[in-house]
């Protein structure tokens, strides 16, 4: 009896055990409830099927109001010939309100440029924008410049421009934040900052912005810089707690990482750390940078194999995914070497379309262009002058886009690709013929 | 006579002691340099193509290749597996551990490492997008010709380099390993509609494929990327 009474007991014991194993705890903190964002006004619900480009935005020219001299036309404080650290000089014939410069052409006329400080400059971008179907811009907010007041205050001057084009023509617009600079230390004023335009702006709201672009169910923010071995003075860490507190708990915002070409790889312009996969995965979309990674007669074999691979991660790790693609790069006065004028030639926009082509057949939902504005490194798609119809340039010269190709060349061509990646058929590995 | 017997068996004697000698000390070396147990585990598995679940075909010499790292050693080398032609491997010699494992130099889009816990009996399947599907494929004795028809899809943006029908006694046939082929370049993208047809000449390849005998034939075609392989619809046997 005594045996029995004890096996009894023993087993009354080990099935309390196992029920109070089961018990779930009581204390379990109630989860975060997600924001959740009216999006009835906005135009823009993801970036899947768009073509959108960067917007620099950083000139100024003396005059303008900005009070910030010659930024980025000049060189070592001047903007005369022989001084410029632009390649590509700005077609000017259809703004309103344009600046007079040192520079001549040979007919003696004076070369004129325009600044992003002026609304009407802004508005005309986005007029272009839509007459050729490019679905919009991402506005590069550069924080070593936002940090300073002068700087602070043109960008957000091109901001508040760019925000009311969008409006008008309809075209899709995020902010994208180039850490290229920052330090460790800048990541909280990237918080404050990006609070204060939400603020100010009324960014996310979505009948004041319907414009705005959003993904995955909230408004998109770009984030540039992530990864790169060249040196910076933060690491991912500082990233991954900056996208802690941009997204919150509430998941405030979709995040687009801007990383470098070989991220997945880990390799080559990558540092190697796999804490860049683990951040890649919070995000919500990764953009590489292909700039110079590639040129006409090596992208078949650096892209080829690499795009679907990257696209192909992507789909496993559930994020989305947008390549980069560029007209051509040319930096021959930013860098005072005439060996590097064309240093990626356009060849008349073929080399920009085996990219877009590229990306299409890759299974690409989405496009950067880089850049619509930027011609310190030759890359933009705005309209410019042509070649042998620039500037002088002391003994240096500006390089131009080619001489039988109509200035908004590759706008169109752009906008041709905006119109594939659309869904439009007809489009193929060939580029294609303007009628 | 007797002299030179004796000499002989003190010789034999002291060899025999000499050997025993030595074999002792081999065994006391080997017992201490490695008391490890032999490579007990297993790791298997199938390369799937990611959009069609479907195998997808290989080469087994000069094709793709599965390299690994077994972790907990400085060294980090690497060692290789090859992989059957219906696209399975298998290795029944590893040691229980963790370990890295990437497949490299293939005929599919390049795949990141993946760690992977081998112990037992483990199945590692890869998942992966091949750079070409051979479609539709047919490959029949028509008169005096072994033809081969197929579709092709690209899912790569590179060209195709060529295509090839190829013939060996082997199921393990393909461009590696043929006794006879047809080839034709294409260098391009190619035309997912068209129907591709090649043929291989039975009269005038009658010195390798003989009549009477049995054959094996695979076709497919290769992409224009860097260490790209071969893509294949699955082998067809057929009796000349």
């Amino acid at each position: 009896m005594n045996l029995l009474k004890l096996l009894f007991c023993l087993s009354v014991v080990s099935f309390g055990c196992k029920g109070s194993d089961e018990n779930p705890k009581k204390d379990d903190p109630k989860p975060v409830e997600e924001v959740k964002y009216d999006e009835s006004h906005s135009l823009f619900k993801s970036y899947k099927g768009l073509v959108m480009a960067g917007y620099q935005g950083w000139f100024t020219a003396e005059g303008d109001g900005a009070g910030r001299g010659w930024h980025h036309y000049q060189k070592s404080g001047k903007f005369e010939p022989g001084f410029a650290s632009i390649d590509f000089w700005p077609d000017v014939t259809e703004y309103t309100k344009t600046y007079n410069t040192a520079f001549k052409y040979a007919n003696g006329e004076p070369a004129k440029v325009y600044s992003p400080y002026d609304e009407e400059s802004v508005d005309l971008h986005f007029k272009w924008m839509k007459e050729h179907g490019i679905d919009g811009v991402y506005m590069q907010r550069f924080v070593s410049e936002v940090k300073g007041e002068s700087g602070k205050r043109h960008f957000n001057k091109v901001l508040a421009n760019a925000l009311k084009a969008s409006k008008k023509y309809g075209r899709a617009i995020s902010i994208m934040y180039d850490l290229s600079g920052s330090t460790s230390a800048d990541m909280d004023f990237i918080v404050r900052d990006w609070e204060a335009l939400q603020q100010q702006f009324k960014l996310f709201d979505g009948q004041e912005n319907p414009t705005y672009l959003r993904h995955n169910g909230r408004p998109l923010l770009a984030i540039w810089g992530v990864g790169f071995n060249d040196g910076r003075k933060y690491n991912i860490a500082d990233i991954q707690k900056l996208l802690d507190k941009v997204k919150g708990p509430t998941k405030k915002a979709s995040i687009l990482l801007g990383v470098p070409y070989y991220w997945r790889e880990l390799g080559r312009d990558t540092e190697n750390s796999p804490l860049l996969h683990t951040v890649v995965k919070q995000a919500d979309i990764v953009m590489p940078w292909a700039v110079g990674r590639y040129n006409p007669s090596t992208y078949l074999s650096v892209a080829g194999p690499n795009l679907p691979a990257d696209i192909a991660w992507c789909k496993a790790n559930k994020i989305d995914y947008a390549p980069l693609v560029f007209p051509g790069f040319s930096w021959g006065n930013l860098k005072n070497d005439k060996s590097l004028y064309n240093q990626i030639p356009r060849n008349k926009g073929e080399f920009l379309w085996q990219q877009i082509a590229g990306a299409k057949m890759s299974g690409a939902e989405a496009l950067y262009v880089a850049m619509f504005d930027e011609v310190d490194e030759g890359t933009a798609i705005f309209k410019t002058r042509k070649e042998g119809d620039t500037p002088l340039n002391a003994d240096g010269k500006f390089v131009g886009i080619e001489a039988d190709l109509p200035s908004d060349y590759y706008l169109w061509l752009v906008g041709q690709g905006a119109e594939w990646f659309h869904g439009k058929g007809g489009y193929s590995g060939a580029k294609p013929s303007r009628k | 006579m007797v002299w030179f017997k004796i000499l002989n068996i003190d010789i034999m004697k002291r060899l025999t002691i000499h050997i025993s000698a030595l074999l002792l000390l081999f065994g006391a070396g080997a017992c201490s340099v490695d008391n490890y147990p032999a490579p007990d585990s297993g790791l298997y598995g199938t390369f799937l193509d990611a959009e069609t679940n479907e195998p997808v075909e290989q080469d087994i010499i000069r094709g793709s290749t599965i390299e690994f790292i077994e972790h907990g050693y400085a060294s980090q080398t690497k060692q290789t597996m090859i992989i059957k032609n219906d696209g399975t491997y298998r290795n029944n010699l590893i040691f229980a551990n963790t370990y890295t494992i990437t497949p490299v130099r293939g005929n599919f889009v390049p795949v990141t490492p993946q760690e992977v816990t081998v112990k037992g009996e483990t199945q590692l399947d890869f998942k992966v997008q091949p750079y070409i599907r051979v479609k539709e494929a047919s490959i029949e004795k028509v008169g005096t010709k072994i033809v081969a028809k197929f579709k092709l899809q690209q899912t790569v943006m590179n060209n195709v380099r060529k295509i090839g029908l190829y013939a060996h006694p082997e199921p393990s046939v393909g461009e590696p390993m043929r006794v006879a082929l047809a080839e034709h370049e294409i260098n391009g993208a190619i035309d997912p509609n068209k129907v591709y047809q090649l043929e291989i000449d039975l009269p005038s390849n009658s010195n390798v494929l003989k009549t009477g005998g049995q054959y094996f034939f695979r076709a497919g075609g290769i992409i224009d990327a860097p260490e790209s392989k071969f893509n294949y619809a699955k082998a067809v046997r057929i009796a000349l």
